[in-house]
């Protein structure tokens, strides 16, 4: 069962995804990205059933593209969480639904503010200050309750995104592994090692 | 588990003299965790019209945006605002195409209607999940908290409230029946027009 | 002699009794005759191992759990509380036990003031979680346990040997149906002592525990907060902010918190505190507390994490 965090702060937006796709029992492979750059100022963390989740966010992955070559201007941050949304909201009553939950976070240069989009496979949408995905979400949502900032640097805030981690890794019977994390502010998009 | 209960959040309409009231709580959960206490369940529709939301949280967003749609056409192409009547039964017969896999949203509807003499009056309506329409002329509720709604309405309501008593009203019908309910909570909205 | 006359008597209460418990022996029942006394309102309890009737079908345990199950069925008959967040930890000193207060029927609340510490003696408390009256009931029995052995040996329990017991005393149910996760804490000899006994026989000591549907939350919190060294009322502090992470966050747990403290000298109950106060005011002005209210959105009242450049 993976793992995926967001949180936002002074400027920014940080997305952290676990690296492991396991498969019964075993895990297949430990160093996989799990988080989509869609643009220049736009990550989106994906997670649920193996398949559905490549397929999935390389189909936005494009569409995304699409719409800026075609406009001219990349989506906004709140224009792109809602094409997704709806997207998997009109999967979930087609034959063969996409079972993917989202994370979608970006810095909207029009606004200077970070947003992020929590999203379910049902098309479930909430913008809020900081997510999770997977059973990570209930260690981690009451621990960002109380730690979260949202004027935090972005150390700092790598700072909270660790004890979410250390949190996890300590109490969830299977530890999810390493991790990915990306951050994304108004210069763009950049990997980081926590 | 029940799909309906699923993301929870209630919502209660109420008729007052010459104004309406529309309330309702702004948990969106996943069953037992909650995830956001901003998220919105009722819509502005026209100046006169607020309509609430309340079932599954991925139909709120996307029911909110099939009625924009369709209330912009309707504007555009009858050069006129819709009224509450007919806004009613457009939410009714939206939810009826889906009949054989509906929605899974309750609708409260709030609003004032236009009278020849120039007054306003009050206009609530609620529907089930595949549109059929129930006209009250006192309160309306659905959502996660529909029944203890009705408990605390049914002893607190009164015909002719003035805006402020059916503020105070509404809000302590919805405050005391969520307060009751596992699924609703986390802040609240009221609507008076 | 006086039982002859009391056979006959038909004005003594005491032949009353009997006379009634034997028309029910011939019922098939089988209730001794110390449930019908006054034993401080204990019934059977004092008597050494109760005796309970058990459903007349050949798996009394599958029976009763398909009229209690509510997760698989939420149409059913009988739904026995749970949902609830209980937590204990360790520190240098004593015990902090901290507990919701909220019971609910599926998504309806029961109740938002039930007692989930269970006040077993002086020096030792129990929590609930899982089955209310499985938990009130066999910790009430433990206490009487831990009496009982007090007078025999002239001192008091062990931590470790009262929780043993409870933990023998449920083994003995297994598959009955019995539902308990609680944790017993305390003061001995050996210093301040918390251990989790659930109804699996599960039985562990250690530092630090929660129990229950919003365990999760609180872990969160507790998990970061907490060390050996920490002064009483950051402890406190501690226990009340973890608790009301998981009243936030959990619908099954909130209403109210209770936090006790057990030091040497035995427990003291600290407060009960309001979540949605806690959630909008905070404890009030007590050593350890922010001085505002816990809520995220309180917390963080008037901060933005917009970035518009400066010029």
């Amino acid at each position: 069962m993976d793992s995926s965090f967001a949180i936002t702060g002074k400027g920014y937006a940080i997305v952290a995804a676990d690296m492991t796709v396991s498969r019964s029992i075993v895990k297949m492979q430990y160093n996989e990205d799990k988080i989509k750059v869609l643009g220049s100022h736009l990550l989106m963390a994906f997670s649920g059933e193996p398949g559905d989740t490549v397929q999935f966010a390389e189909y936005v992955e494009r569409n995304i593209r699409l719409a800026q070559i075609r406009n001219t201007y990349p989506l906004p941050p709140p224009s792109a969480a809602s094409w997704i949304r709806r997207e998997l909201a009109d999967s979930l009553r087609s034959r063969s639904p996409y079972s993917v939950n989202l994370l979608v976070a970006g810095y909207d240069l029009s606004t200077h503010e970070p947003k992020l989009y929590w999203i379910d496979y049902l098309g479930t949408m909430a913008t809020v200050p900081f997510a999770a995905h997977g059973y990570g979400s209930y260690f981690a949502l009451s621990l960002l309750d109380r730690y979260h900032d949202p004027e935090a640097t972005v150390e700092e805030g790598l700072a909270t995104l660790r004890r979410c981690i250390d949190e996890v890794s300590k109490r969830l019977v299977v530890t999810p592994g390493k991790f990915k994390v990306k951050v994304v502010d108004k210069n763009g998009v950049r990997e980081v090692e926590l | 588990m029940s799909i309906m209960e699923y993301n929870g959040g209630s919502v209660v309409a109420m008729v007052g003299k010459g104004c309406v009231a529309i309330a309702s709580d702004l948990r969106l959960g996943n069953q037992a965790l909650g995830i956001s206490s901003n998220f919105q369940k009722i819509f502005p529709i026209t100046d006169h019209i607020y309509l609430g939301l309340p079932g599954l949280a991925t139909d709120v967003t996307t029911l909110k945006e099939q009625f924009r749609y369709r209330v912009n056409m309707y504007t555009i192409k009858e050069e006129r605002e819709i009224e509450p009547e007919a806004f009613a039964h457009l939410v009714s017969s939206t939810l009826y195409e889906r009949r054989f896999g509906p929605f899974f949203i309750e609708p409260v509807m709030a609003g004032l209607t236009k009278k020849p003499s120039g007054e306003y009056k009050p206009f609530i309506a609620a529907s089930d999940l595949i549109g059929c329409l129930n006209f009250a002329k006192d309160f309306v509720v659905a959502g996660t908290a529909s029944s203890k709604l009705f408990g605390v309405a049914e002893g607190l309501w009164e015909p002719g409230l003035e805006p402020e008593d059916l503020f105070e009203t509404i809000s302590q019908t919805l405050l005391n029946a969520v307060d009751r309910d596992a699924y609703s909570g986390w802040g609240a909205v009221v609507h008076v027009m | 002699m006086n039982s002859l006359v009391q056979r006959f008597d038909t004005n003594n209460a005491l032949s009353e009794i009997k006379r009634t418990s034997a028309i029910i022996e011939e019922d098939g029942d089988n209730v001794s005759d110390l449930m019908w006394g006054s034993y401080g309102g204990f019934g059977n309890l004092a008597t050494g191992i109760p005796k309970f009737n058990i459903p007349a079908v050949p798996d009394p345990s599958a029976f009763l759990r398909l009229h209690t199950d509510d997760h698989t069925d939420p149409s059913c008959r009988i739904k026995i509380q749970h949902g609830t967040t209980t937590l204990a930890f360790r520190f240098k000193g004593g015990v902090i036990v901290a507990v919701d207060s909220r019971a609910t029927a599926g998504s309806y609340i029961a109740s938002g003031t039930v007692k989930k510490v269970i006040e077993i003696n002086p020096y030792l408390l129990g929590t609930m979680a899982g089955g209310a009256a499985d938990c009130q009931y066999w910790e009430t029995y433990l206490g009487i346990q831990c009496r009982l052995h007090e007078l025999r040996n002239k001192e008091r329990i062990s931590v470790a040997a009262a929780s043993k017991y409870l933990s023998n005393l449920v083994y003995s149910y297994k598959g009955m149906g019995l539902s308990m996760g609680t944790m017993i804490c305390g003061w001995d000899k050996t210093g301040p002592q918390v251990y989790y006994v659930d109804s699996d026989g599960t039985r562990l000591k250690g530092d630090l525990f929660s129990v229950g549907s919003g365990s999760t939350f609180a872990y969160g919190v507790l998990d970061q907060g907490h060390h050996w060294d920490l002064s009483d009322e950051d402890a406190q502090e501690l226990g009340r902010r973890s608790i009301y992470a998981a009243g936030h966050r959990d619908a099954f747990s909130g209403n109210t918190i209770n936090l006790y403290h057990v030091k040497e000298d035995g427990w003291k109950f600290i407060g009960n505190y309001d979540v949605s106060k806690m959630h909008y005011e905070g404890p009030g002005d007590i050593p350890g507390a922010p001085g505002h209210g816990y809520g995220y959105s309180i917390r963080t009242a008037g901060k933005s994490s917009a970035d518009p450049p400066t010029s």
